[in-house]
């Protein structure tokens, strides 16, 4: 049946109608970025255009980009540590010792509105002087991070088998030490997609970066918001601006999604 | 034990964080925190802050922030009470009142009002006490294309009759006649003029009306309009989306602020020429003339400000003379009467903008929305009677009700905030 020429024809052109609409708004602001004002705004709508690099010049030259990239770096790697550092054991020890409640309490401070964190924050940090800190950013985005982590490691860790640690704990392994030698490295695919989710999760923040952050600090999400302003979008720049933002996390899901899905099947039920 | 021993050591590491906080000298002297929006006299104000500072030798720290993300930083920053602003940009008739009535906005008792038009002044003053400096205007026009006017051979309408017509005319050949906010509650601004011309209005002495026969009048002649003679899927747009229809050159009359003509008529940004733009005013209705003209940003001081002094410092220079002639020069319409007078700025503006400021200012109302604590929830409802009444071009037979049910609840919104009925 695969064989068939229906097949053959049919499944390529299925896929195509799928991607083709949820694809098209990302082509639309990849061109858009290549656009003037006045190709954006004409109608019907230019396919064929002559591009222009103004977008990516008042981005990167007029505005400020690379320090909100930077800070954006800093943040995201620094909460995503921090967060592995402690999500890891913890989600181990969930795993391991069934603290399903205490599971439950990390979910829950995930699912709670994240605005509801944003004003004892501030008071804190503006108390303690933190604020246009790279600290308050970092501390804030380690509640977006950590409950990603552990709730991926958690249910991977379960899967590991116990047998694994057992024996290396006949062989005079300490239940810690059966962890770091044996577990870690067993999991590094799942450590990978957990890595890859929460950096995004904290690459994408806005709401606590527009709070806790300020000139020095500001990051890239907020920096979009520089081209709009009262009774003026410069489409252009902030279409350059996504691209620009995108970009990063596009790359860095594509290579460790392929990664991933090697480490899955190579499977760690075979050892 | 080995918890209570656990709770002991988190709660004495957290006396060393905050004592650590505690401790933390207070703000050096002669620095303060300003923030602005990102608006273009933002823009003028920022390369012209060192020449403040060498001066006065205040360290000025600015912020530029989108008008939404810098309302909600200032409430958080306010509610919390522990905000280190001292200046900042605020909306009288969007946050004025709320921010009064919290005690959010610093006194400027010793700020001299002499300059400004006492109506705008009054918008920001709360038991004789002044407390937003006004800064910038805009009124209601209406943007045309005098090349399509000339092309169907119709004069600029003067009165809603001759709008009618006009945008039933000017509708073909894939261009849309007329075009306004359709939104819902962005364009509560928009339709307010159109309200006001059929002799209508949001509130009278704190008491919602928008259901008055007049009002409904206003809400069906504005839904006719942009139902039959709108552009596509009218009903979501905001000026984000009408301005490009506009400027690729699919609309032939376009009303909403002033503040869009440069924009407009600037040929990096628009596929029409300038000579075909025109501007004129808000056509008069049956009841009335009285575009709205408001004061859509002005400046103030945080009434937590550890430096008061430097901060008025500031204001004054922010909100000078010499800069509101900048303002105006930059196609900034400012609050300043001065700045109108202003001989530079007379010859250097559109004559069009200034013809239509004069009308307004002469004939139209203060404001273009309820002015009450709650407006962001007040303009989701009445935004849903604008969007029935496009919805139905204007001829809905539960337009009526629905408006009463909405102004019940509006009713109850002033109620619940101690403004209902009276000042």
């Amino acid at each position: 049946m695969k064989n068939s020429l229906k097949f053959r024809v049919g499944f390529p052109l299925l896929i195509v109608a799928i991607v083709i609409p949820m694809i098209f708004p990302f082509i639309w602001m990849f061109m858009s970025a290549f656009k003037t004002q006045v190709d954006i705004i004409s109608w019907p709508p230019k396919f064929l255009f002559s591009p222009t690099l103004v977008n990516f010049n008042k981005v990167f030259n007029e505005q400020n980009f690379l320090l909100y990239l930077k800070n954006s770096i800093i943040v995201g790697v620094a909460a995503v540590f921090v967060s592995l550092l402690l999500g890891l054991p913890a989600a181990y020890s969930i795993a391991r010792f069934k603290q399903k409640r205490l599971s439950m309490m990390i979910l829950v401070a995930r699912l709670m509105p994240g605005i509801s964190f944003l004003m004892p924050w501030y008071i804190v940090f503006s108390r303690l002087g933190l604020m246009d800190s790279y600290t308050a950013l970092i501390l804030s985005h380690i509640l977006i991070a950590l409950p990603v982590v552990v709730w991926i490691m958690s249910s991977y860790f379960e899967s590991v088998p116990m047998e694994m640690e057992e024996s290396a704990m006949v062989d005079g392994a300490t239940q810690q030490r059966a962890f770091v030698s044996i577990i870690l490295p067993l999991s590094v695919p799942g450590i990978v997609t957990a890595t890859t989710l929460s950096f995004i999760f904290s690459w994408n923040n806005f709401m606590f970066s527009q709070v806790l952050s300020m000139e020095k600090t500001r990051t890239l999400p907020i920096a979009v918001y520089n081209f709009m302003s009262y009774a003026e979008v410069d489409w252009g720049g902030v279409m350059a601006a996504t691209v620009a933002i995108m970009t990063p996390a596009i790359i860095l899901t594509m290579v460790f999604q392929k990664y991933v899905v090697k480490g899955l099947t190579m499977g760690a039920v075979k050892g | 034990m080995k918890r209570i021993l656990a709770v002991l050591l988190i709660v004495s590491l957290s006396f060393v964080v905050f004592a650590q906080g505690a401790s933390e000298a207070p703000a050096k002297q002669q620095e303060i925190r300003v923030l602005l929006a990102n608006h273009p006299y933002g823009e003028l104000l920022k390369p012209l802050i060192p020449e403040f500072e060498a001066q006065s030798g205040i360290k000025v720290n600015y912020e530029s922030l989108q008008e939404s993300q810098l309302t909600q930083k200032l409430t958080t920053e306010f509610a919390t009470g522990s905000s280190t602003v001292d200046v900042f940009m605020t909306r009288p008739l969007q946050e004025g009142l709320l921010f009064i009535k919290n005690g959010w906005y610093g006194s400027l008792a010793k700020y001299d009002f002499g300059d400004y038009p006492a109506a705008s002044v009054d918008l920001g003053r709360k038991d004789g006490v002044p407390y937003i400096v006004p800064l910038v205007i805009e009124w209601q026009v209406m943007y045309y294309r005098k090349d399509l006017f000339k092309k169907a051979g119709v004069k600029v309408p003067t009165n809603f009759v001759e709008l009618e017509a006009a945008a039933k005319a000017l509708t073909k050949d894939g261009v849309a006649g007329f075009g306004s906010r359709g939104k819902g509650a962005a364009a509560v601004t928009q339709i307010s003029s159109f309200i006001y011309n059929f002799g209508g209005n949001y509130l009278e002495n704190n008491v919602a009306v928008f259901d008055s026969p007049e009002a409904l009048e206003g809400f069906r002649y504005y839904g006719r309009l942009l139902g039959n003679y709108g552009p596509q899927g009218i009903a979501s747009m905001s000026w984000e989306n009408l301005m490009p229809v506009f400027q690729a050159g699919k609309l032939a009359m376009w009303t909403d602020a002033s503040v869009f003509l440069g924009q407009v008529v600037d040929p990096t940004k628009t596929n029409i020429p300038a000579e075909d733009i025109g501007v004129a005013q808000l056509p008069a209705g049956p009841n009335g003339d009285s575009p709205f003209i408001v004061t859509s940003w002005g400046m103030a001081m945080s009434s937590k400000s550890k430096n008061p002094d430097a901060a008025l410092q500031f204001l004054n220079w922010a909100t000078s003379k010499e800069l509101a002639v900048k303002g105006m020069l930059a196609n900034i319409p400012m609050s300043r009467d001065s700045a109108w007078a202003n001989d530079t700025v007379r010859k250097n503006m559109n004559a069009e903008l200034i013809a239509t400021q004069a009308h307004a200012a002469k004939n139209g109302y203060p404001l273009d929305r309820p002015f009450m604590s709650a407006v962001g929830q007040a303009r989701d409802l009445i935004g849903e009677v604008i969007v029935e009444a496009i919805d139905t071009k204007g001829t809905s037979t539960r337009l009526p009700a629905l408006a009463t049910e909405k102004a019940k609840a509006v009713n109850e919104l002033l109620k619940a905030d101690g403004e209902y009925g009276g000042k």
